[in-house]
């Protein structure tokens, strides 16, 4: 194969370049997931006076290999209740959406090529890319309700009718949240999203990213967001502690897909709140567009490292709110995404118009 | 200005962010965990661990074997003839097995021979290891001084 056939034959285009894009994007993000389940776990015995989980390896780095390999060589149990094929294919249903969401990501700058042309560091930039993720992570929650009811046994039940209303809970609130987003940006874009906020100018101020006028919006999505990754204190369908979840009667590999799930949605969401309210991998105090014309490297590298840092600000605040608060029931919680968030958000919406109107450039 | 400190803090999720606060405290304390295998830790003069027994002192009475409640300690006492000049037992067993660590055969013992030591590693492959004689009954004579040392330090009113 020629590099002639590489770069222009239509195949590789449309199959070759994606594929090899996903592979490369694929290896970090499943370490990254891996090791933010070992950073939880540290981190909430740090909150609990514990050392958390520090003998496999230094500092328990192989904590994550451990687990898996636990998890891989148990038994893979299929009650006879259960409807066998349902049962088998929902942990599946559950995991390719979160992990689908990381092709809209915007990671670093993008590479201008000596012949004027940019390439985005992204494998898909979809024009509806926000919606795309928000329609995605609605078919997650059907994996869950599916796990639910395909068990034949009531507790699941019971877990995937509370991860339901759950869902009518914070669906709605979070597209308010970032609705008010895509009106500052003006695009549903997430590399116009991102580029916007470098280049967005309030009162004559730069780098101000949507977090400062979008501060409520901000919130909300916090919110909707520890929701939508059914952790506490809104981990209602699961309920590791009291209430027995969703994935009650899964055993061995098929838990982990449920398990792996839960985190990739915990990046995700951090990766898109830092994409959406914290200027994606913009470098805080530096204007980047004109150090690239003389570090181009220096701002890529010095990028990717922004964004990581504002990620694991999410994750932290992920791994905090579980240290602190208790659960909600799931009245309290519709209450909460109805008569709270939703007012909220919509008021925002008009207020984030008004000032778009006025003070921003 | 009641109810707007209440609104305020409805507003600013006082509680919550409360809660926050105190969790992260607790971030930057000491841990509490003990690092048992690289850290040992130092015993109290009163740990109750593995029974030793001093076998020149002892003078083959079972008053231990009848204090222990769950039997686990079997005396051997010598031959008739040799009891009259050497009462020193022929065979000593003790089952830490099934050792409760009470002390009721250290209260019982009326030459002080039995007693605890600072041994608290019981962990083994086979019960077979756990069963202790004559000669895995050692006397530590270091071990009996560290212990008596809290004599010394007792408070005294």
């Amino acid at each position: 194969m020629s590099w002639e056939f590489i770069t222009t034959h239509p195949l590789m285009i449309m199959l070759g370049w994606p594929l090899i894009k996903i592979v490369i994007l694929l290896v970090p993000v499943m370490t990254i997931v891996a090791y933010i389940v070992w950073f939880e776990r540290r981190l909430l015995g740090f909150f609990q006076s514990r050392l958390g989980p520090n003998r496999v390896g230094p500092l328990g780095l192989l904590q994550p290999v451990a687990d898996g390999l636990k998890l891989l060589l148990k038994e893979d149990l299929v009650p006879s209740n259960a409807r066998p094929f349902l049962f088998r294919i929902a942990p599946i249903f559950a995991f390719f959406p979160a992990l689908t969401g990381f092709a809209i990501v915007t990671w670093a700058l993008p590479w201008i090529k000596p012949s004027g042309k940019a390439h985005g560091f992204v494998v898909a930039d979809v024009d509806l890319g926000i919606l795309l993720v928000l329609a995605l992570s609605s078919l997650a929650i059907f994996g869950i309700i599916l796990g639910g009811w395909a068990s034949g046994s009531k507790y699941p039940l019971f877990g995937s009718l509370r991860s339901a209303s759950q869902m009518l809970a914070y669906e709605v609130p979070l597209t308010f949240s970032i609705l008010a987003v895509i009106l500052m940006a003006g695009s549903f874009k997430l590399s116009d999203i991102v580029s916007a906020q470098q280049n967005m100018t309030l009162l004559g101020w730069k780098g101000f990213y949507f977090l400062v006028p979008g501060l409520v919006a901000f919130g909300v999505y916090l919110v909707a967001a520890v929701a939508e990754t059914n952790r506490t204190p809104f981990d209602l369908p699961e309920g590791e502690s009291e209430i027995i979840g969703f994935h009650a009667e899964y055993s061995g590999m098929r838990f982990a897909w449920y398990f792996v799930a839960e985190y990739t949605n915990v990046v995700l969401i951090s990766v898109l709140g830092t994409c959406l309210f914290l200027g994606g991998y913009d470098i805080p105090f530096v204007n980047d567009a004109a150090l690239y014309l003389t570090h181009p490297w220096l701002v890529s590298i010095l990028g990717v490292a922004s964004f990581a840092a504002k990620g694991a600000l999410f994750a932290f605040f992920f791994v905090w709110i579980r240290a602190t608060w208790p659960r909600y029931r799931y009245d309290q919680l519709l209450k909460i995404g109805w008569l709270v968030l939703l007012p909220i958000s919509l008021a925002n919406l008009l207020l984030v118009a008004l000032v778009k109107l006025a003070f921003l450039r | 200005m009641n109810a707007l400190l209440r609104f305020v803090k409805m507003v600013t999720f006082w509680e919550l962010i409360q809660g926050l606060v105190i969790t992260n405290k607790y971030l930057f304390k000491p841990k509490v965990t003990e690092l048992y295998p690289d850290k040992r830790p130092v015993l109290p003069y009163r740990t109750k661990g593995r029974l030793h027994v001093e076998i020149e002192t002892c003078i083959s009475c079972r008053m231990c074997e009848r204090a222990c409640p769950e039997g686990c300690i079997k005396v051997f006492p010598p031959p008739k003839e040799v009891f009259k000049t050497d009462k020193r037992p022929q065979e000593f067993i003790i089952s830490q097995e099934h050792c409760l660590h009470c002390g009721m055969c250290v209260d019982a013992c009326p030459t002080g021979s039995i007693h605890h030591s600072m041994e608290y590693e019981l962990v083994v492959y086979n019960f077979n290891e756990l069963l202790f004689d004559k000669e895995r009954l050692p006397f530590d004579l270091d071990q009996t001084r560290y212990r008596w040392n809290w004599l010394e330090n007792v408070p005294v009113k």
